[in-house]
Protein backbone atom coordinates (compact mmCIF):
# COMPACT_ATOMS: atom_id res chain seq x y z
CA UNK A 1 0.00 0.00 0.00
CA UNK A 2 1.32 3.42 -0.90
CA UNK A 3 0.85 6.05 1.76
CA UNK A 4 0.12 9.40 0.17
CA UNK A 5 0.35 11.52 3.31
CA UNK A 6 4.09 11.86 3.03
CA UNK A 7 6.38 12.57 0.12
CA UNK A 8 10.12 12.58 -0.29
CA UNK A 9 11.33 15.43 -2.47
CA UNK A 10 14.75 15.62 -4.04
CA UNK A 11 16.08 19.19 -4.18
CA UNK A 12 19.45 19.44 -5.92
CA UNK A 13 21.42 16.77 -4.08
CA UNK A 14 19.40 16.64 -0.90
CA UNK A 15 16.28 14.67 0.02
CA UNK A 16 13.57 16.49 1.96
CA UNK A 17 10.72 15.09 3.96
CA UNK A 18 8.16 17.18 5.85
CA UNK A 19 6.30 15.22 8.50
CA UNK A 20 2.60 16.06 8.99
CA UNK A 21 1.38 17.39 12.34
CA UNK A 22 0.15 14.21 13.94
CA UNK A 23 1.50 11.29 11.90
CA UNK A 24 -0.16 7.89 12.33
CA UNK A 25 1.83 4.64 12.40
CA UNK A 26 1.33 4.03 8.67
CA UNK A 27 2.75 7.47 7.85
CA UNK A 28 5.72 6.87 10.13
CA UNK A 29 6.36 3.52 8.46
CA UNK A 30 6.09 5.18 5.04
CA UNK A 31 8.70 7.75 6.09
CA UNK A 32 11.34 5.06 6.43
CA UNK A 33 10.41 3.09 3.31
CA UNK A 34 10.13 6.07 1.00
CA UNK A 35 13.32 7.69 2.31
CA UNK A 36 15.43 4.58 1.85
CA UNK A 37 13.97 3.95 -1.59
CA UNK A 38 14.83 7.53 -2.61
CA UNK A 39 18.34 7.14 -1.18
CA UNK A 40 18.80 4.15 -3.47
CA UNK A 41 17.36 5.87 -6.54
CA UNK A 42 19.19 9.19 -6.30
CA UNK A 43 22.75 10.24 -5.76
CA UNK A 44 22.30 12.56 -2.79
CA UNK A 45 24.33 13.89 0.12
CA UNK A 46 21.66 13.14 2.64
CA UNK A 47 18.28 13.81 4.14
CA UNK A 48 16.61 16.79 5.81
CA UNK A 49 13.70 15.70 7.98
CA UNK A 50 11.43 18.64 8.73
CA UNK A 51 9.57 18.16 12.01
CA UNK A 52 8.33 21.75 12.38
CA UNK A 53 4.67 20.73 11.97
CA UNK A 54 4.90 17.83 14.40
CA UNK A 55 3.33 18.48 17.79
CA UNK A 56 3.15 14.96 19.22
CA UNK A 57 5.86 12.36 19.43
CA UNK A 58 5.38 8.74 20.48
CA UNK A 59 8.03 6.09 21.06
CA UNK A 60 7.37 4.41 17.71
CA UNK A 61 7.86 7.65 15.80
CA UNK A 62 10.96 8.51 17.84
CA UNK A 63 12.47 5.09 17.22
CA UNK A 64 11.71 5.25 13.50
CA UNK A 65 13.44 8.62 13.22
CA UNK A 66 16.64 7.33 14.89
CA UNK A 67 16.56 4.11 12.89
CA UNK A 68 16.01 5.87 9.59
CA UNK A 69 18.88 8.26 10.33
CA UNK A 70 21.16 5.30 11.09
CA UNK A 71 20.09 3.57 7.86
CA UNK A 72 20.67 6.72 5.80
CA UNK A 73 24.17 6.91 7.32
CA UNK A 74 24.79 3.29 6.28
CA UNK A 75 23.76 4.18 2.75
CA UNK A 76 26.31 6.98 2.73
CA UNK A 77 24.24 10.05 3.56
CA UNK A 78 23.93 12.58 6.37
CA UNK A 79 20.67 13.22 8.18
CA UNK A 80 19.63 16.56 9.64
CA UNK A 81 16.53 16.83 11.78
CA UNK A 82 15.09 20.31 11.39
CA UNK A 83 12.61 22.47 13.26
CA UNK A 84 11.72 20.29 16.23
CA UNK A 85 9.39 22.21 18.55
CA UNK A 86 10.30 22.81 22.23
CA UNK A 87 7.43 20.66 23.55
CA UNK A 88 8.37 17.82 21.23
CA UNK A 89 12.03 18.15 22.25
CA UNK A 90 11.04 17.77 25.91
CA UNK A 91 8.98 14.67 25.08
CA UNK A 92 11.90 13.31 23.08
CA UNK A 93 14.18 13.73 26.11
CA UNK A 94 11.67 11.98 28.33
CA UNK A 95 11.38 9.12 25.83
CA UNK A 96 15.16 8.82 25.91
CA UNK A 97 15.53 9.51 22.19
CA UNK A 98 19.16 9.16 21.21
CA UNK A 99 20.14 10.89 18.01
CA UNK A 100 23.58 9.34 17.81
CA UNK A 101 25.53 11.15 15.11
CA UNK A 102 22.42 12.72 13.59
CA UNK A 103 22.63 16.47 13.37
CA UNK A 104 19.86 18.94 14.11
CA UNK A 105 18.94 22.40 12.84
CA UNK A 106 16.55 25.11 13.97
CA UNK A 107 14.86 25.12 10.55
CA UNK A 108 15.14 23.67 7.04
CA UNK A 109 16.69 26.98 6.06
CA UNK A 110 19.48 26.55 8.57
CA UNK A 111 19.88 22.87 7.63
CA UNK A 112 20.51 23.79 3.99
CA UNK A 113 23.30 26.13 5.06
CA UNK A 114 25.07 23.43 7.00
CA UNK A 115 28.45 22.31 5.79
CA UNK A 116 27.55 18.77 4.74
CA UNK A 117 25.05 20.04 2.19
CA UNK A 118 27.26 22.74 0.72
CA UNK A 119 28.51 22.25 -2.83
CA UNK A 120 32.19 21.47 -2.98
CA UNK A 121 32.14 19.32 0.13
CA UNK A 122 33.09 15.69 -0.24
CA UNK A 123 29.85 13.85 -0.90
CA UNK A 124 28.62 10.75 -2.64
CA UNK B 1 -27.32 25.58 74.92
CA UNK B 2 -25.40 28.16 73.02
CA UNK B 3 -24.67 31.56 74.40
CA UNK B 4 -27.35 34.12 73.83
CA UNK B 5 -26.45 36.07 70.69
CA UNK B 6 -25.04 39.48 71.58
CA UNK B 7 -27.66 41.32 69.63
CA UNK B 8 -30.40 39.42 71.50
CA UNK B 9 -29.87 41.06 74.83
CA UNK B 10 -28.00 44.21 73.86
CA UNK B 11 -30.14 47.29 73.33
CA UNK B 12 -29.18 50.54 71.78
CA UNK B 13 -29.08 53.20 74.41
CA UNK B 14 -29.24 56.87 73.81
CA UNK B 15 -31.61 59.67 73.14
CA UNK B 16 -34.06 59.51 70.27
CA UNK B 17 -32.05 62.01 68.22
CA UNK B 18 -28.89 59.92 68.50
CA UNK B 19 -30.82 56.86 67.32
CA UNK B 20 -31.90 58.91 64.36
CA UNK B 21 -28.27 59.80 63.77
CA UNK B 22 -27.44 56.11 63.82
CA UNK B 23 -30.02 55.55 61.11
CA UNK B 24 -28.48 58.39 59.10
CA UNK B 25 -25.09 56.72 59.51
CA UNK B 26 -26.37 53.42 58.09
CA UNK B 27 -28.08 55.13 55.17
CA UNK B 28 -25.20 57.45 54.34
CA UNK B 29 -22.31 55.08 54.83
CA UNK B 30 -20.67 55.35 51.45
CA UNK B 31 -18.21 52.47 51.48
CA UNK B 32 -20.43 49.85 53.05
CA UNK B 33 -23.72 48.65 51.59
CA UNK B 34 -25.77 47.82 54.68
CA UNK B 35 -28.99 45.93 54.10
CA UNK B 36 -31.40 43.89 56.17
CA UNK B 37 -32.88 40.59 55.13
CA UNK B 38 -35.87 38.75 56.59
CA UNK B 39 -35.42 35.25 58.03
CA UNK B 40 -35.77 33.71 54.58
CA UNK B 41 -33.39 36.10 52.84
CA UNK B 42 -35.73 38.66 51.26
CA UNK B 43 -34.40 42.21 51.12
CA UNK B 44 -36.05 44.48 53.72
CA UNK B 45 -33.97 47.67 53.54
CA UNK B 46 -31.82 49.36 50.92
CA UNK B 47 -29.39 52.26 51.01
CA UNK B 48 -27.87 54.61 48.42
CA UNK B 49 -24.54 52.83 48.86
CA UNK B 50 -26.21 49.50 48.09
CA UNK B 51 -27.80 51.03 45.02
CA UNK B 52 -24.45 52.42 43.86
CA UNK B 53 -22.73 49.08 44.38
CA UNK B 54 -25.34 46.68 43.05
CA UNK B 55 -27.31 48.85 40.64
CA UNK B 56 -30.84 48.18 41.91
CA UNK B 57 -33.20 51.00 42.93
CA UNK B 58 -35.01 50.67 46.24
CA UNK B 59 -38.41 49.97 44.65
CA UNK B 60 -36.91 47.25 42.45
CA UNK B 61 -35.19 45.28 45.14
CA UNK B 62 -37.32 45.41 48.29
CA UNK B 63 -38.95 42.03 48.77
CA UNK B 64 -36.67 40.24 46.28
CA UNK B 65 -34.67 37.26 47.50
CA UNK B 66 -31.02 38.12 48.10
CA UNK B 67 -29.81 35.19 45.97
CA UNK B 68 -30.19 37.65 43.06
CA UNK B 69 -26.76 39.05 44.11
CA UNK B 70 -25.04 35.70 43.68
CA UNK B 71 -23.50 34.15 40.58
CA UNK B 72 -25.34 31.27 38.89
CA UNK B 73 -22.62 28.88 40.05
CA UNK B 74 -23.00 29.98 43.66
CA UNK B 75 -26.79 29.67 43.48
CA UNK B 76 -26.41 26.18 42.00
CA UNK B 77 -24.10 25.36 44.90
CA UNK B 78 -26.89 26.55 47.30
CA UNK B 79 -24.56 29.18 48.73
CA UNK B 80 -27.32 31.73 49.54
CA UNK B 81 -29.12 29.08 51.60
CA UNK B 82 -26.07 27.79 53.44
CA UNK B 83 -24.90 31.34 54.26
CA UNK B 84 -28.15 32.10 56.06
CA UNK B 85 -28.04 28.73 57.83
CA UNK B 86 -24.48 29.38 58.96
CA UNK B 87 -25.36 32.91 60.13
CA UNK B 88 -28.37 31.63 62.10
CA UNK B 89 -26.30 28.86 63.66
CA UNK B 90 -23.13 30.80 64.50
CA UNK B 91 -24.55 34.30 64.74
CA UNK B 92 -22.21 35.53 62.01
CA UNK B 93 -20.89 34.50 58.61
CA UNK B 94 -18.19 36.17 56.58
CA UNK B 95 -17.34 35.47 52.97
CA UNK B 96 -15.37 36.87 50.08
CA UNK B 97 -16.21 36.22 46.46
CA UNK B 98 -17.66 37.37 43.16
CA UNK B 99 -21.15 38.91 43.32
CA UNK B 100 -23.35 40.10 40.47
CA UNK B 101 -24.66 43.61 39.79
CA UNK B 102 -28.00 44.35 38.17
CA UNK B 103 -26.32 44.78 34.77
CA UNK B 104 -24.70 41.36 35.08
CA UNK B 105 -21.15 42.60 35.75
CA UNK B 106 -19.29 41.11 38.68
CA UNK B 107 -17.55 42.67 41.62
CA UNK B 108 -15.38 41.15 44.32
CA UNK B 109 -17.18 41.49 47.62
CA UNK B 110 -16.42 41.02 51.27
CA UNK B 111 -19.67 40.28 53.04
CA UNK B 112 -20.56 39.86 56.69
CA UNK B 113 -23.92 38.40 57.54
CA UNK B 114 -25.15 38.85 61.10
CA UNK B 115 -28.17 37.10 62.60
CA UNK B 116 -30.55 39.58 64.26
CA UNK B 117 -32.39 38.07 67.21
CA UNK B 118 -35.07 39.43 69.49
CA UNK B 119 -34.36 39.51 73.25
CA UNK B 120 -36.12 36.13 73.60
CA UNK B 121 -33.80 34.61 71.00
CA UNK B 122 -36.21 34.34 68.07
CA UNK B 123 -34.61 35.08 64.72
CA UNK B 124 -35.85 38.37 63.32
CA UNK B 125 -33.71 38.50 60.22
CA UNK B 126 -30.19 39.25 59.09
CA UNK B 127 -28.01 42.31 58.78
CA UNK B 128 -25.73 42.22 55.77
CA UNK B 129 -22.69 44.44 55.21
CA UNK B 130 -21.13 44.37 51.76
CA UNK B 131 -17.85 45.96 50.79
CA UNK B 132 -16.57 46.26 47.22
CA UNK B 133 -13.00 44.97 47.19
CA UNK B 134 -12.63 44.65 43.41
CA UNK B 135 -9.84 47.23 43.25
CA UNK B 136 -7.93 45.61 46.09
CA UNK B 137 -8.36 42.22 44.44
CA UNK B 138 -7.06 43.55 41.11
CA UNK B 139 -4.07 45.19 42.77
CA UNK B 140 -3.26 42.01 44.67
CA UNK B 141 -3.53 39.97 41.49
CA UNK B 142 -1.24 42.37 39.66
CA UNK B 143 1.33 42.25 42.44
CA UNK B 144 1.13 38.47 42.48
CA UNK B 145 1.65 38.34 38.72
CA UNK B 146 4.58 40.74 38.84
CA UNK B 147 6.33 38.91 41.63
CA UNK B 148 5.77 35.66 39.75
CA UNK B 149 7.45 37.17 36.69
CA UNK B 150 10.34 38.52 38.73
CA UNK B 151 10.74 35.16 40.43
CA UNK B 152 10.69 33.37 37.10
CA UNK B 153 13.23 35.76 35.64
CA UNK B 154 15.47 35.33 38.68
CA UNK B 155 15.07 31.55 38.62
CA UNK B 156 15.87 31.07 34.97
CA UNK B 157 17.29 34.17 33.31
CA UNK B 158 17.70 33.77 29.57
CA UNK B 159 19.57 36.67 27.97
CA UNK B 160 20.39 37.25 24.35
CA UNK B 161 24.02 38.37 24.22
CA UNK B 162 24.46 38.35 20.46
CA UNK B 163 22.44 37.52 17.35
CA UNK B 164 22.23 33.75 17.61
CA UNK B 165 23.71 33.44 21.11
CA UNK B 166 21.70 33.10 24.32
CA UNK B 167 23.22 33.19 27.78
CA UNK B 168 21.76 31.46 30.83
CA UNK B 169 23.66 32.51 33.96
CA UNK B 170 22.54 29.98 36.56
CA UNK B 171 22.91 30.95 40.19
CA UNK B 172 22.18 28.74 43.18
CA UNK B 173 21.20 25.12 43.49
CA UNK B 174 19.35 23.45 40.66
CA UNK B 175 16.42 21.30 41.67
CA UNK B 176 14.13 19.31 39.40
CA UNK B 177 11.44 21.97 39.18
CA UNK B 178 13.90 24.71 38.34
CA UNK B 179 15.64 22.62 35.70
CA UNK B 180 12.27 21.82 34.14
CA UNK B 181 11.53 25.57 33.97
CA UNK B 182 14.99 26.17 32.57
CA UNK B 183 14.50 23.59 29.86
CA UNK B 184 11.11 24.96 28.79
CA UNK B 185 12.14 28.62 28.81
CA UNK B 186 15.45 28.02 27.09
CA UNK B 187 13.92 25.89 24.30
CA UNK B 188 11.18 28.42 23.65
CA UNK B 189 13.62 31.34 23.60
CA UNK B 190 16.04 29.44 21.34
CA UNK B 191 13.36 28.72 18.75
CA UNK B 192 11.86 32.22 19.06
CA UNK B 193 15.15 33.95 18.48
CA UNK B 194 16.53 31.33 16.10
CA UNK B 195 19.67 31.09 18.23
CA UNK B 196 22.15 28.38 17.41
CA UNK B 197 24.18 28.49 20.61
CA UNK B 198 23.14 28.57 24.25
CA UNK B 199 25.82 29.42 26.80
CA UNK B 200 24.83 27.61 29.98
CA UNK B 201 26.94 29.22 32.67
CA UNK B 202 27.17 27.33 35.97
CA UNK B 203 29.73 29.62 37.64
CA UNK B 204 27.11 30.50 40.25
CA UNK B 205 26.06 26.93 40.97
CA UNK B 206 27.73 26.00 44.28
CA UNK B 207 27.63 22.23 43.89
CA UNK B 208 26.30 19.56 41.60
CA UNK B 209 24.83 16.22 42.61
CA UNK B 210 23.99 13.33 40.31
CA UNK B 211 20.34 14.39 39.96
CA UNK B 212 21.29 17.96 39.01
CA UNK B 213 23.85 16.67 36.55
CA UNK B 214 21.22 14.37 35.04
CA UNK B 215 18.87 17.34 34.62
CA UNK B 216 21.63 19.33 32.92
CA UNK B 217 22.35 16.46 30.55
CA UNK B 218 18.63 16.25 29.68
CA UNK B 219 18.48 19.99 29.01
CA UNK B 220 21.55 19.77 26.79
CA UNK B 221 19.93 16.90 24.84
CA UNK B 222 16.63 18.74 24.42
CA UNK B 223 18.49 21.82 23.15
CA UNK B 224 20.14 19.61 20.57
CA UNK B 225 16.77 18.26 19.46
CA UNK B 226 15.51 21.71 18.50
CA UNK B 227 18.65 22.29 16.48
CA UNK B 228 20.86 24.35 18.79
CA UNK B 229 23.94 23.60 20.81
CA UNK B 230 24.79 24.10 24.47
CA UNK B 231 28.20 25.32 25.50
CA UNK B 232 28.57 24.60 29.20
CA UNK B 233 30.70 27.26 30.86
CA UNK B 234 31.87 28.00 34.38
CA UNK B 235 33.06 24.44 34.99
CA UNK B 236 35.25 25.02 38.05
CA UNK B 237 37.76 22.39 39.27
CA UNK B 238 35.40 21.11 41.97
CA UNK B 239 32.55 20.79 39.48
CA UNK B 240 34.82 19.02 36.99
CA UNK B 241 35.89 16.57 39.70
CA UNK B 242 32.28 15.88 40.69
CA UNK B 243 31.17 15.33 37.11
CA UNK B 244 33.93 12.80 36.49
CA UNK B 245 33.43 11.02 39.81
CA UNK B 246 29.69 10.76 39.20
CA UNK B 247 30.43 9.27 35.79
CA UNK B 248 28.31 11.85 33.99
CA UNK B 249 28.68 11.43 30.25
CA UNK B 250 29.13 14.84 28.69
CA UNK B 251 30.66 13.48 25.50
CA UNK B 252 29.79 15.68 22.58
CA UNK B 253 29.13 18.67 24.81
CA UNK B 254 31.53 21.57 24.58
CA UNK B 255 32.52 22.62 28.09
CA UNK B 256 34.76 25.49 29.16
CA UNK B 257 35.94 26.73 32.50
CA UNK B 258 35.26 30.40 31.81
CA UNK B 259 32.41 32.23 30.20
CA UNK B 260 34.92 34.11 28.04
CA UNK B 261 36.22 30.88 26.54
CA UNK B 262 32.64 29.72 26.03
CA UNK B 263 31.72 32.94 24.24
CA UNK B 264 34.72 32.45 21.96
CA UNK B 265 33.43 28.98 21.07
CA UNK B 266 29.95 30.40 20.41
CA UNK B 267 31.29 33.15 18.12
CA UNK B 268 33.37 30.55 16.32
CA UNK B 269 30.26 28.40 15.74
CA UNK B 270 28.61 31.36 14.07
CA UNK B 271 31.80 32.00 12.06
CA UNK B 272 32.23 35.37 13.76
CA UNK B 273 35.59 36.91 14.58
CA UNK B 274 36.16 39.72 17.02
CA UNK B 275 38.70 42.17 15.67
CA UNK B 276 40.15 45.13 17.51
CA UNK B 277 39.48 48.33 15.59
CA UNK B 278 42.47 50.18 14.11
CA UNK B 279 42.03 52.99 16.60
CA UNK B 280 42.07 50.53 19.49
CA UNK B 281 45.24 48.88 18.15
CA UNK B 282 46.97 52.27 17.89
CA UNK B 283 46.04 53.12 21.43
CA UNK B 284 47.60 49.82 22.51
CA UNK B 285 50.89 50.78 20.86
CA UNK B 286 51.19 54.14 22.54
Amino acid sequence: MINESISVIKVRDVLMVAMPGDPDDATVAALQEKTLLAMEQHEVRGLILDLSKVDTLDSYFARTVTETAAMVTLMGGDTIIAGMRPAVAITATQLGLDLGVTRTALSVDVALEMACFQPGQVGP
Amino acid sequence: MRDAPPNGSARLTGRDDTLEMLQLLVVNMADYAITMLDTEGHVLTWTPAAERLKGYRTDEIIGKHYSIFFTDEDVAARKPVTELEASARDGRFEDEGWRVRKDGTRFWANEVNTALRAPDGTLRGFGRVTRDLTDRMRTEEQIRKQSQEILEMATVPVVQVWDGILLVPLIGMLDSERTQQLMERLLVRLTETGSRVALLDITGVPAIDSLTAQHLVETIKAVRFVGSEVVLTGVRPSIAQTLVHLGIDLAGVVTRSSLTAGLRVALDRLSLTVVASARGAQADHQ
